[in-house]
């Protein structure tokens, strides 16, 4: 019974991690832009969601829409900023984004200080069983991630933009040729990859504590997954965010709840001494 | 050429003397005292981050180095009692000990995926001594540890752990030793390799220069002075926790220093530590205690956008410019 217990949070964790991941790969793949403040950035939504709770009082679902149309907003400035960076761009990116994370880490501790936030409405258990118990904000929490992860994948895989949006992240070059302009796509990933974030803040200030640095940990993780399944491919990180809330359910249970941030970690380490090349050498090779 | 670097040199020797003569002239000025001091730690602190970055390799994880030698002295000093002149030097092998590994493990990775693996190995020894309660105390820390001791020469007693004067100095000469540290690696024969592997790896081994070997003794002597960094600041403070020493702040301010700075240049990371820090602790923190650090995630972005090359460099083109 307890191994059921590890699979269900294992799963529901896991779809979460995917949703964290997905917005992370589809900006990387179109823009080869390493956002390292998508975490603060998913902190920055989540607090959003935590003060309309906080001040209206009313489900806390009903943060999602406001976050999907604020974080957008927020995606496409950083997409402006990102614009101006030089060569080599990519290394560029990923100092000016470190920077931006120290930035919102800052302003968000001036701004909300250093306190634990959570969300913590008045939700029954879904189910309750000896040794068992799913609560209604882990059934939420797998299905809006799914319900994400899968709306990504079909706009991915069966509309014109989709097809567009993939030929950018295979081969930017023979995208261009195709007609494709791969700067609007950068665009549009963007504010995709904003959307998602908007999504991904409320159920966070759901599941973990909220506070202002805890967005490296999220980072990690969508780069941790990014890394194992190659971008843009929404099946394979799904299955990389369950193998990662599988393997972190696991380490709480056996180690403790302290040992669950090393997981990510050491998995991000070794793929990466796996295959240092990265993931986009297999497509310029 | 030579006009240039004995402009640079009577400058640098000018600002050494003005750091080391100006608190004849204020001597009760503490708070000024403390903040240069500081700003002196975190000089050398961006110049141990430099030294690994002059192969081309940036870093997003030196506070693993840090918090390791911190920890490496505070251990020693609060198990067996002993002196933090002797714990320092033996505590920062804590963090050394991190870079070899680092050295070895990250051999193949460059540029981005190198960043990415730094910033994740924080979180190592960051969660191992947060769990480790028994041996480390946990994420409660260790309060009490031992200051640095007085030194006695004949009837001077130079209080390095009271008088904020005597720790001034102390910092001063850090940085100083640092400075020069830094100086052997840019023009020695090794830092033409480091500089070598920097612009072109391919060209640079073809010329006989053995990459991992110079990257690897890069990162070992970055490490161990960050370690040397970090086993200082355990003593200064007299506390010490795992959230204060491997922090993204500790990771971060080396980096944006030493760029903002100048990293191509001798003076560039020391100027940007001189220059940053005290706006920061001067300026800003009176009036924005909380989240006054968000000033240097801003000084990268806008460095980065605007003068790439650091402060250092373009204050060099400025001198030229008038001496010409």
């Amino acid at each position: 019974m307890i191994f059921a217990q590890i699979l269900i949070s294992g799963f529901s964790l896991g779809s979460f991690y995917a949703l964290i991941a997905l917005g992370f790969s589809l900006i990387f793949g179109v823009t080869h832009a390493f956002n390292l403040a998508h975490g603060e950035l998913i902190l920055l939504s989540g607090y959003l969601a935590y003060y309309l709770w906080k001040f209206s009082g009313a489900s806390p679902y009903w943060a999602v829409p406001v976050c999907l149309v604020v974080m957008p907003g927020a995606a496409l400035l950083l997409n402006l900023l990102l614009r101006g960076v030089k060569a080599p761009f990519e290394l560029n990116s990923l100092v000016i984004t470190f920077g931006l994370a120290l930035f919102l880490q800052n302003l968000m501790l001036w701004g909300f200080s250093a306190d634990y936030r959570l969300i913590q409405p008045e939700m029954g258990r879904f189910l309750e069983a000896p040794g068992l118990r799913i609560t209604e904000t882990q059934v939420m929490l797998l299905l809006l991630s799914l319900a994400a992860t899968g709306l990504t994948h079909w706009t991915l895989h069966h509309t014109f933009l989709g097809k567009a949006l993939r030929a950018a992240i295979q081969d930017r070059r023979a995208a261009l040729l195709a007609g494709i302009n791969v700067r609007r796509m950068g665009l549009v990933a963007f504010g995709f990859g904003g959307m998602l974030i908007g999504v991904a803040g409320p159920l966070y200030a759901q599941t973990m504590y909220l506070y202002p640095a805890g967005g490296l940990e999220a980072t990690l993780t969508a780069v941790v997954i990014t890394i194992f399944a190659g971008v843009g491919r929404t099946r394979a990180i799904l299955a990389g965010g369950w193998l990662l809330g599988v393997a972190e359910s696991l380490a709480t249970f056996l180690l403790g709840a302290g040992w669950r941030e090393l997981v990510s970690a050491v998995l991000l380490i070794g793929l990466l001494i796996f295959r240092p090349h990265g993931i986009l050498a297999k497509g310029e090779g | 050429m030579t006009g240039n670097s004995r402009l640079s040199q009577a400058l640098a020797l000018g600002a050494t003397l003005l750091l080391a003569l100006w608190p004849l002239a204020w001597p009760e000025a503490d708070l000024y005292f403390q903040v240069f001091g500081m700003a002196c730690f975190y000089g050398v602190l961006a110049v141990a981050w430099n030294i690994y970055a002059l192969c081309g390799a940036i870093s997003l994880g030196h506070a693993a180095f840090f918090g390791l030698g911190a920890y490496g002295s505070a251990l020693l000093s609060h198990y067996l009692g002993w002196s933090p002149l002797v714990t320092i030097p033996i505590g920062a092998l804590a963090g050394m000990a991190y870079g070899v590994g680092c050295g070895l493990l990250f051999r193949d990775l460059r540029g981005v995926y190198l960043g990415l693996a730094t910033l994740a190995s924080v979180e190592i020894p960051k969660v191992v001594i947060d769990n480790w309660s028994s041996l480390t105390y946990g994420s409660m820390g260790i309060v009490g540890l031992a200051g640095l001791p007085d030194i006695r020469l004949g009837d001077l007693v130079i209080a390095l752990g009271r008088d904020l004067k005597a720790q001034y100095y102390l910092l001063l000469l850090f940085l100083l030793m640092a400075g020069l540290l830094h100086r052997y690696c840019l023009f020695s024969r090794w830092g033409w390799a480091l500089r070598a592997i920097r612009e072109n790896e391919t060209a640079a081994a073809m010329a006989g220069v053995d990459i991992f070997r110079q990257r690897f003794l890069a990162i070992i002597l970055s490490s161990y002075l960050t370690g040397l960094g970090g086993a200082l600041y355990a003593h200064l403070l007299g506390l010490i926790e795992p959230a204060l020493v491997f922090n993204l702040h500790i990771s971060a301010l080396p980096l944006v220093l030493s760029i903002f700075g100048g990293r191509l240049q001798l003076y560039g990371p020391i100027l940007g530590a001189l220059c940053l820090y005290p706006l920061d602790q001067l300026i800003l923190q009176p009036r924005l205690p909380t989240g006054h650090a968000a000033v240097y995630g801003l000084v990268i972005m806008l460095t980065i956008f605007f003068f790439p090359q650091g402060v250092a460099s373009w204050l060099l083109k400025a001198c030229r410019r008038v001496s010409n």
